[in-house]
């Protein structure tokens, strides 16, 4: 499954997340800061629509998920050439987990849930809030 | 009941709700839903409990039935217990600030881990009587407001 928001800002982000209520959610966070969104239930469909040829200047991946994880699908992104900022989103996650998730590429780990302050951060920090798109 | 009534009776009952965040009834995530909420969206809360509501239900009846299995297949009731604590815990993401839910699946899946039969269907009578409870808490909360 992936829907598109069209805006006019130019940054473009991937929710990865198999929880509904999660993405209705970050999906308004997402919309507010005036970002295009695309979203994934789990880290085969992100794959997918990455070798689609669908780019991103932000990438927010959940840790568990069925059919492939987040730091699964971070590998093989990884090993596509893929250089987008990928967020790791978790709830209760050990720091084994975190460790495992950074190792495999991932850039920053945010514990869920992503407040809208949490999220202003991340935007902040990989240079989206002005509304330039990352080079890939 | 005239508007100055009826504001300061929603007040009193938030206040009250949020008293109970002691006891752990909501947390400080359902506050964040609300911050979302605009006049671009009015109802956002509304929405996300409504669907917070269906897509749980739909998981406690599955988890009924994965337990009633002679054979039960544990790994799917994980799955189905981290997606309802995935939508209790607040999402940003999360969702509605249902802590206590929260709680409850977290022993649930060490239960599940053990493959424990007895064990989930009691976790499976607990995580509904929570999840009932605020389920009835946040629609008395919505007809207020």
């Amino acid at each position: 499954m992936a829907a598109l928001a069209i805006s006019s800002c130019g940054r473009r982000a991937l929710l990865v997340d198999d929880n509904v209520i999660n993405r209705m959610v970050v999906r308004k966070l997402v919309e507010e800061q005036g970002i295009a969104l695309e979203e994934a239930e789990n880290g085969k469909e992100a794959v997918e629509l990455v070798k689609e040829g669908r780019v991103f200047d932000l990438i927010l991946m959940d840790r568990e998920m069925p059919v492939m994880d987040g730091p699964q699908a971070t590998k093989q992104l990884r090993s596509l050439g893929v250089t987008t900022p990928i967020v790791a989103l978790s709830a209760d996650a050990m720091q084994s987990d975190k460790d495992s998730f950074l190792q495999a590429g991932a850039d920053d780990f945010v514990e869920k849930p992503l407040s809208v302050d949490k999220f202003a951060l991340v935007l902040t920090k990989y240079g989206l809030q002005d509304g330039q798109a990352a080079d890939q | 009941m005239d508007l100055g009534n009826l504001q300061r009776g929603y007040i009193d009952y938030i206040s009250a709700l949020f008293h109970e965040m002691e006891k752990g009834f909501l947390d400080s995530q359902f506050t964040q839903l609300q911050q979302l909420q605009d006049e671009s969206n009015p109802e956002f809360v509304l929405e996300v409990a409504t669907l917070f509501f269906e897509d749980s239900e739909k998981l406690l009846n599955e988890l009924s039935r994965t337990l009633d299995q002679q054979a039960v297949d544990f790994k799917k009731v994980d799955a189905h217990v981290h997606q309802l604590k995935g939508s209790s815990s607040r999402i940003i993401s999360n969702s509605i600030g249902a802590q206590r839910v929260k709680n409850v699946c977290i022993a649930f899946r060490d239960i599940c881990e053990e493959t424990n039969k007895e064990g989930c269907l009691r976790c499976l009578q607990q995580v509904k009587q929570e999840f009932y409870l605020v389920k009835s808490k946040l629609e008395t909360l919505f007809r207020v407001w």
